[in-house]
């Protein structure tokens, strides 16, 4: 049945395309030394290409609607910051550590929502939710965070991050890290069963799929990526701010990365991420007419397009309406 | 006792925020997520009539019909394509197309009138029970709560009431008792537009609405609507009134941020607990 729908069992994009988009985001590498705006817009594009990469692993081929990107990535760059800066903890087992709880964090919302069967919509609703308490606890733990003001990340001045090149790489390979778990999840018997889940939970737990555990592992892979990224982020900028994880900035932007590049695709984030940068960077002189455009994009992408967002959602959920 | 009168004077103003977008829900299953730009639009319509010297009253009124003109406009224009769905998929598309939507009104109010708010100016205060209340949040209070009783009757009462209801309940049993479904999720979308500027005005009596206050507005009203029951009218006036109750206790005791807090917990704990209550009134 599935085989019917666009977004089905085929992985349109193979290896070979996704080292070409790694060489390419790698290949950029030099430009991030001669200018430190370059630099920043570089490393904001190559974090974002990882937030959507893991978002469209949630939502694209797992069909949960995790809306708290900024806050899982902002768990692993506070609890980074806190661990390394404040308790002298080594580098790698702070990011590690941050890493784990971001994707505890999803890993719990997940669960929650399939234990408590709580529907896309509500499932929207309570990670959003998530995401503005994580943003007033960080206002309320103003000794550890900062408050609304942000904190410095100072320790990642002695390692490879503190270099613009150094980082543009180090992201690079995140980028690559996440596309290969998205490629690798697609092609096997968990992204399989998580399409199955997204298209008909019934159908799929009759055909012999474990939807708490597909859903819930999942939700981890992704937001592991999302803490991965999140906590280089803040090394690489030296200082995190609520600003920084805001559902406004960083949740909006993926879910129009991913609308615009293309929803379910292995590559479509990549391309989604790049032209958003390069559209935000051509709009502005316009300042705040910046956003009437992305509105009219997307709805050109919802409303204009043949086999368009709303298509596939129509696709997904025609399945479930059958049963 | 002041926790209580503010608690009231609050909730009732939650409570025609989420009315307005729980109806949208309910009877259109449109989760409108660009409400808070149509109650931002209306003050900015309010604002103009009266920089152009109306008097209050009329100023207030062109703004509740700006935001039901535009609330109306938008069913007719970037809409139809998510009402010739149904079910989820009508669900998640109408969030997102009201989210672009969302996007193009917040971008061009912000760059048009950056700074203009709505603050309607009612000075002196007045004493309810021996606690001092400002009488333009009193006068908001009172409109609100205006609203909402009429809103309760017409619903009640009258067949465009009982229509909504109907479509509300069973979109496919309406149709087969003579309803129209799609001229009442018409009525339903221009009734939360209305809202939405009874909002704006109420909100303007009590403090004042800001360009870029348009996200915020529709969180609140989504939390709202979400701890009543989302689509539940009853839930949404004992939702606004719970929380009204709440964030004036809370702010009393515990700052903004606890407050904040203790709202945002409330809503997760209602749906994550209530689970049965809310699904009952989802399309599926």
């Amino acid at each position: 049945m599935s085989q019917t729908t666009p977004t089905s069992g085929r992985v349109r994009d193979g290896w070979g395309r996704i080292i070409a988009v790694v060489s390419v985001a790698g290949g950029l590498a030099p430009f991030p030394a001669h200018s430190r705006h370059l630099a920043g817009v570089l490393a904001l594009a190559l974090v974002f290409a990882v937030y959507a990469v893991a978002w469209n692993l949630l939502f694209g081929m797992s069909g949960q609607l995790l809306l708290c990107v900024g806050a899982l990535a902002g768990v692993a760059a506070y609890g980074c910051a806190i661990l390394a800066d404040d308790r002298g903890w080594p580098l790698g087992l702070a990011v590690a550590v941050g890493i784990v709880a971001a994707a505890g964090a999803g890993a719990g919302l997940a669960w929650l929502a399939v234990v408590r069967r709580l529907g896309v919509l509500l499932v929207g609703v309570v990670t959003l939710v998530a995401s503005l308490a994580f943003a007033n606890v960080l206002l309320a733990a103003r000794a550890h965070t900062g408050g609304e003001t942000g904190r410095v990340v100072g320790t990642a001045s002695a390692t490879v991050l503190a270099h613009p090149v150094g980082a543009h790489l180090a992201l690079t390979v995140v980028l690559a890290v996440a596309l290969i778990v998205y490629r690798l999840v697609a092609i096997s018997r968990l992204g399989t069963a998580a399409r199955a889940v997204r298209d008909d939970p019934v159908a799929a737990a009759l055909a012999g799929v474990d939807v708490v555990r597909t859903n819930v592992a999942v939700a981890a892979l992704a937001a592991a990526l999302i803490g991965l990224a999140g906590a280089l982020h803040g090394l690489q900028e030296g200082f995190v701010s609520p600003g920084t994880f805001a559902f406004g900035h960083v949740d909006v932007r993926v879910l129009v990365i991913v609308m615009i590049g293309g929803l379910g695709t292995t590559l479509g984030p990549v391309v989604g991420a790049a032209a958003v940068t390069i559209l935000d960077e051509l709009l502005r002189p316009l300042g705040q007419l910046r956003l009437v455009v992305y509105g009219a994009v997307l709805l050109v992408a919802f409303l204009g397009v043949r086999d368009a967002v709303a298509v596939r959602i129509a696709a997904w959920t025609r399945s479930a309406r059958r049963r | 006792m002041s926790v209580l009168v503010d608690g009231v004077v609050t909730g009732a103003q939650l409570a025609v925020l989420a009315l307005g977008f729980t109806l949208m829900f309910g009877v259109a299953g449109i989760v409108h997520l660009a409400y808070g730009q149509l109650v931002v639009v209306a003050a900015l319509v309010a604002s103009l009539a009266a920089a152009w010297g109306a008097p209050m009253a009329l100023a207030a009124a062109a703004g509740v019909a700006g935001a039901g003109a535009l609330a109306w406009l938008l069913d007719v224009t970037v809409l139809p394509a998510v009402h010739r769905r149904d079910g989820e998929a009508r669900v998640l598309l109408g969030l997102l197309v009201t989210l672009a939507v969302a996007f193009v009104i917040d971008g061009l109010v912000v760059w048009w009138r950056p700074y203009t708010v709505l603050s309607l100016p009612v000075g002196g205060s007045v004493d309810v029970a021996g606690v001092t209340v400002r009488t333009g949040s009193l006068a908001g209070a009172a409109l609100a709560l205006v609203a909402l009783a009429l809103v309760g009757v017409a619903l009640r009462f009258t067949d465009t009431g009982r229509r909504l209801r109907a479509v509300g309940q069973d979109e496919v049993g309406a149709r087969l008792v003579g309803v129209d479904p799609r001229a009442s999720r018409h009525v339903a979308v221009v009734l939360g537009g209305l809202l939405a500027g009874v909002v704006a005005v109420t909100r303007g009596l009590a403090t004042s609405v800001g360009a870029a206050d348009g996200f915020e507005l529709t969180v609140l009203a989504l939390v709202v609507a979400v701890v009543g029951g989302l689509g539940s009218v009853g839930g949404a006036l004992a939702a606004g009134l719970l929380l009204g109750l709440v964030h004036a206790a809370a702010t009393q005791h515990l700052g903004a941020v606890y407050t904040t807090l203790a709202m945002l917990a409330i809503a997760v704990v209602a749906v994550v607990a209530r689970r049965g209550g809310l699904m009952e009134t989802e399309p599926r």
